[in-house]
């Protein structure tokens, strides 16, 4: 390799700091452009050793600060001006990327020392052994910068999105775009990069909090700067195309429980409505939190099996076969059973081999989700639910849990996780890879703490879903108090600013101090990655994502208001047909009772007629007039004259 | 740029073969330097010697280079009677500017010194160092062999310096400082641009009240300018400058004289030139070189020479 520049520093070898093939120690001068970070090359007698700096030292000759303070006569001022500048050395200590020949494996050679250019890096990372040749696999995932050099850095995606390796985890303090952005540009860089030949990708994403994710489909406002580093990185600065979102009802079941209400932004955002069948497949979800044992999950299953969704049929509990579709037909079998047991079991403790207890605590429990879940979770039985099996190739599914209870939070992300995971396994979710991104792991999947079904499914997830294309990108603050297994098994990792008090935690000991304080100070869209392919971390910058962020997208979508009942559903109908008239709803709603109504709508929704209008209000039958009950007339005594008293 | 390497360890071994005796021992660089003595001198500024406080310390204009040399020497081997030793001796001139200083001249010469029988008996055993012969118009005799070495090295040193100062003289239209005096070199006692500062006081310039006014010269005070007798035809002008309060130390410290050519030796030029020298007192050199009298410039001329010894 011939050298064009100049060597910024040379290699040093002491009995005490010797060269390994690990590890070596080079000086530079006073001003070279060397930092913590830079990846450096050495080259000597036929070898050529790549390292990225992880420490370093300044000293003079200064023997003691006594000195110092002698020189300057104890005077602070006379000190900085001292005819002469005390001899200084820079002392950099660089951990080796890579070694050529990588055989034999040597100490570093004590030659001369260059700032890396971008073939270097390319080299330095092992990138050359995917970003070349005819099915290159290349992501790009942020610029490396030493010294006015930028190099464009790349992940595997067979060691991101699997069957290699898989899963990015993201660390970073809040608000200073580490997380939420560092992964909507992932997201754009694997949907604009994704190789074809690997097949197709689709994302699904938790919006855990705020409006961070509710603006995805929208432009975000660019710098000449940040189109330049798109352009470095041969990605295009736009948002994503196929973006669909999801949000549960309020408890009112009208409105939509999102950020996302703005009238311009209602044609993706869609209902996510539940029904008992969904909840009930579900339940240990739910139920493993107070210590629920076998016999509820007995009765739970013997629901499940015989009862839900299918007529059940028990001549000692009423004449006619139940059918159980909705939680109000559920709370009718529990009533009826409970009945039995008090009246016709004669006080007895047990139905069909369960203990009248263990009914009554899977009755409280199922009840309790339909209560806490309110919006989510219908009484008509019939659920709008994600497009299983119909995925596209980069469309993104944004499922906004932000607002909803953690009970019903943790519902979700079971189910979908699980559906997910089903969908892939029969190959039938319409894409071969979807990329899951779940913010506040640390909540999710706790190093400490009760096991919850949620971690066990996030546990599973991270071991075994690259196998299916099931990938889980994630983010907390604190990735110590993340369950290990599941950041552990993350191929690739991503570090934004950090809290000292994080770094100080023993998962953070191979750092070096230098590392640990440029983490502590690192500026917004800058991250320190690592990868399968890089044996040491890299440090990136990244342009901001080319969508909308939350807070500017509140500004420019504000959500619409609470309405009340009547134009809540009004709004709906018009999300159908903008020629329908308020007012036309209103008068239809007069007198009606609000289930039948949020039934009628549902209906409309999920048809989707020529005339909505017209459907709906078919949905909502005839209207039954009130009764008009007369005055009662009193009850005229009996008049018997024979009344043997004589009255 | 002089660098070239010499493997004591070969050398030893090959002088060996060739029979002589080995001997092995680090040389006193001092040895062969002047004994104490005193050379009487003229007052030139005022009627007795007397102290002049120095006007506060104000720097060199850029570009100032400060001049120094070193040298170091090995016994290597007896032949017969005669020691060989192994002497490096270099030079070098680092510049300042705009407060960093950096290497601008170097010259070194390893030779192998010695009586010139001693020298043939090493024959090619010592091929490709320079060879010094010693006189040999007296007999052999080691110790006094090992002290004219010295002197011999001492003298390489000094040509060598003198050498890099008149190399840098012509270039450079900058002040140049040199650790030393200036009577080694009628061209350096000429120049206007040089200031010699010797740090040994081993040839004193007064006696009797003078001396001891001499020796107590409180800090930041010069004495009066006077012209020291030498055993050089090149005439130089003189004081005695106080770096340091010597008070509870020893008399010496931080007591250096000024050397300038005659045309600096008003009293004008010598406080001006006393004040700039008394800016160099900061930063400090480190304690092991005798901080209170080596100026740091000069300090880092004998560590970038020591640093590239070739053995």
């Amino acid at each position: 390799m011939s050298q064009d520049v100049p060597p910024l520093g040379q290699v040093v070898a002491t009995e005490l700091k010797p060269s390994t093939p690990h590890q070596f120690h080079f000086w530079t001068a006073r001003d070279a452009p060397m930092g913590i970070g830079a990846i450096v090359r050495v080259e000597h007698a036929g070898r050529v050793v790549f390292g990225v700096v992880t420490d370093g030292v300044a000293y003079s000759d200064l023997a003691t600060p006594m000195h110092a303070v002698i020189g300057a006569d104890g005077d602070p001022v006379a000190a900085g001006l001292e005819p002469s500048e005390r001899v200084e050395i820079r002392l950099f200590t660089a951990s080796v990327l890579r070694q050529m020949p990588e055989e034999p494996l040597q100490p570093v050679p004590l030659g001369p020392v260059w700032l890396a250019s971008d073939q270097d890096v390319a080299l330095a990372l092992r990138m050359d052994a995917y970003t070349a040749g005819d099915r290159p696999t290349g992501i790009p995932v942020g610029l490396y910068a030493a010294g006015g050099l930028e190099s464009p850095v790349y992940l595997d995606c067979d060691f991101l999105l699997g069957p290699e390796a898989a899963h990015l985890n993201i660390t970073g303090v809040s608000g200073l775009a580490t997380k939420t952005s560092a992964v909507e540009f992932m997201l754009g860089s694997i949907f604009g990069t994704f190789p074809r030949h690997k097949g197709s990708v689709a994302a699904l994403c938790f919006n855990v909090k705020g409006p961070d994710l509710c603006f995805l489909d929208q432009p975000g406002a660019l710098s000449d700067e940040d189109r330049r580093q798109y352009a470095r990185l041969g990605l295009r600065p736009e948002p994503f195309e196929d973006v669909h979102y999801y949000a549960p009802f309020k408890p009112d079941g009208v409105n939509l429980n999102t950020l996302r209400t703005h009238e311009a932004l209602a044609a993706n955002t869609q209902p996510l409505v539940w029904g008992l069948r969904e909840v009930l497949d579900y339940a240990e979800v739910v139920l493993n939190r107070d210590d629920v044992d076998a016999k509820a999950d007995a009765f739970i299953d013997f629901l499940a099996e015989r009862v839900v969704g299918r007529e059940y049929q028990d001549d000692m509990l009423r004449g006619k076969p139940f059918l159980v579709q909705s939680f109000a037909d559920l709370e009718v079998f529990f009533r009826a059973i409970f009945d039995f047991m008090e009246v016709l079991g004669k006080g007895g403790e047990v139905w069909k081999t369960h203990h009248l207890a263990t009914i009554r605590k899977v009755r409280n429990r199922l009840s309790n989700i339909s209560t806490r879940s309110k919006g989510l979770v219908t009484d008509d039985g019939v659920a709008q639910d994600l497009p299983w099996g119909a995925f596209a190739d980069r469309s993104v599914h944004v499922v906004d849990v932000a607002g909803l209870d953690p009970l019903a939070q943790d519902l979700v992300f079971a189910r979908v996780v699980s559906k997910l995971r089903e969908h892939l396994e029969r190959r039938d979710l319409g894409v071969d890879h979807v990329v899951v991104f779940v913010d506040e792991l640390n909540k999710y999947a706790p190093a400490d703490g009760a096991e919850t079904y949620v971690r066990k499914m996030l546990l599973d997830l991270s071991e075994r879903g690259r196998y299916l294309g099931l990938v889980l990108f994630a983010a907390q603050q604190f990735r110590s108090q993340v369950q290990r297994r599941v950041v552990g098994n993350a191929g690739t990792a991503v570090f934004g600013r950090m809290d000292m008090d994080e770094l100080a935690m023993p998962a953070y000991a191979t750092l070096s101090p230098a590392i640990k304080i440029k983490l502590a100070t690192l500026p917004k869209g800058e991250l320190m990655v690592r990868h399968p392919h890089f044996t040491q971390p890299i440090f990136v910058r990244f342009p901001r994502p080319a969508v909308l962020g939350g807070r500017e997208g509140i500004e420019r979508f504000p959500p619409g208001p609470e309405l009340p009942f009547a134009g809540a559903v009004a709004r709906q109908l018009r999300r159908l047909d903008r020629r329908i008239a308020p007012s036309a709803v209103e008068a239809l709603l007069e007198g009606r009772r609000e289930d039948d109504v949020r039934r009628a709508l549902s209906a409309t929704r999920r048809e989707r007629p020529a005339d909505p209008l017209a459907f709906f209000s078919a949905c909502l039958g005839r209207r039954v007039n009130g009764e008009v009950v007369g005055p009662r007339r009193g009850v005229p005594a009996v008049k018997h004259g024979d009344d043997g008293y004589g009255i | 740029m002089v660098r070239s390497l010499v493997n004591l360890i070969h050398l030893r071994r090959a002088l060996a073969v060739r029979g002589l005796t080995l001997a092995g021992s680090a040389l006193d660089s001092q040895a062969g330097r002047e004994e104490g003595r005193i050379r009487p001198a003229r007052l030139l500024e005022d009627a007795s010697l007397a102290w002049h406080p120095v006007p506060p310390p104000a720097p060199w204009p850029d570009p100032v280079a400060f001049l120094d040399g070193v040298q170091r020497s090995v016994l290597l081997a007896y032949a017969g009677a005669a020691p060989l030793v192994l002497g490096d001796a270099a030079a070098a001139v680092r510049e300042r500017r705009a407060r960093r200083l950096a290497g601008v001249l170097q010259a070194r010469r390893v030779l192998l010194i010695g009586r010139p029988a001693a020298l043939e008996a090493a024959g090619p055993a010592v091929g490709g160092v320079d060879t010094l012969a010693l006189p040999t118009d007296e007999p052999p005799h080691p110790g006094r062999d090992l002290a004219n070495a010295g002197r011999a090295l001492d003298r390489v040193r000094g040509a060598l310096e003198r050498s890099l100062g008149e190399q840098y003289r012509r270039r450079s239209a900058g002040w140049l400082l040199v650790d030393g005096p200036l009577t080694e070199s009628p061209l350096w006692a000429a120049d206007s641009h040089l200031v010699g500062i010797a740090r040994s006081h081993a040839t004193l310039p007064f006696d009797g009240p003078d001396l001891e006014r001499f020796l107590h010269l409180p800090a930041a005070h010069r004495t009066s300018v006077y012209q020291p007798e030498t055993r050089s035809v090149s005439p130089v002008l003189e004081w005695a400058l106080r770096l340091w309060p010597w008070e509870g130390k020893d008399i010496f410290h931080g007591l250096v004289r000024v050397q300038v050519a005659p045309e600096n030796g008003t009293p004008e030029r010598a406080d001006l030139i006393s004040r700039r020298i008394l800016a160099e007192r900061a930063p400090l050199s480190p304690a092991g070189d005798g901080w209170d009298r080596l100026l740091y410039g000069m300090h880092t001329v004998q560590r970038f020479l020591r640093a590239s010894t070739p053995y």
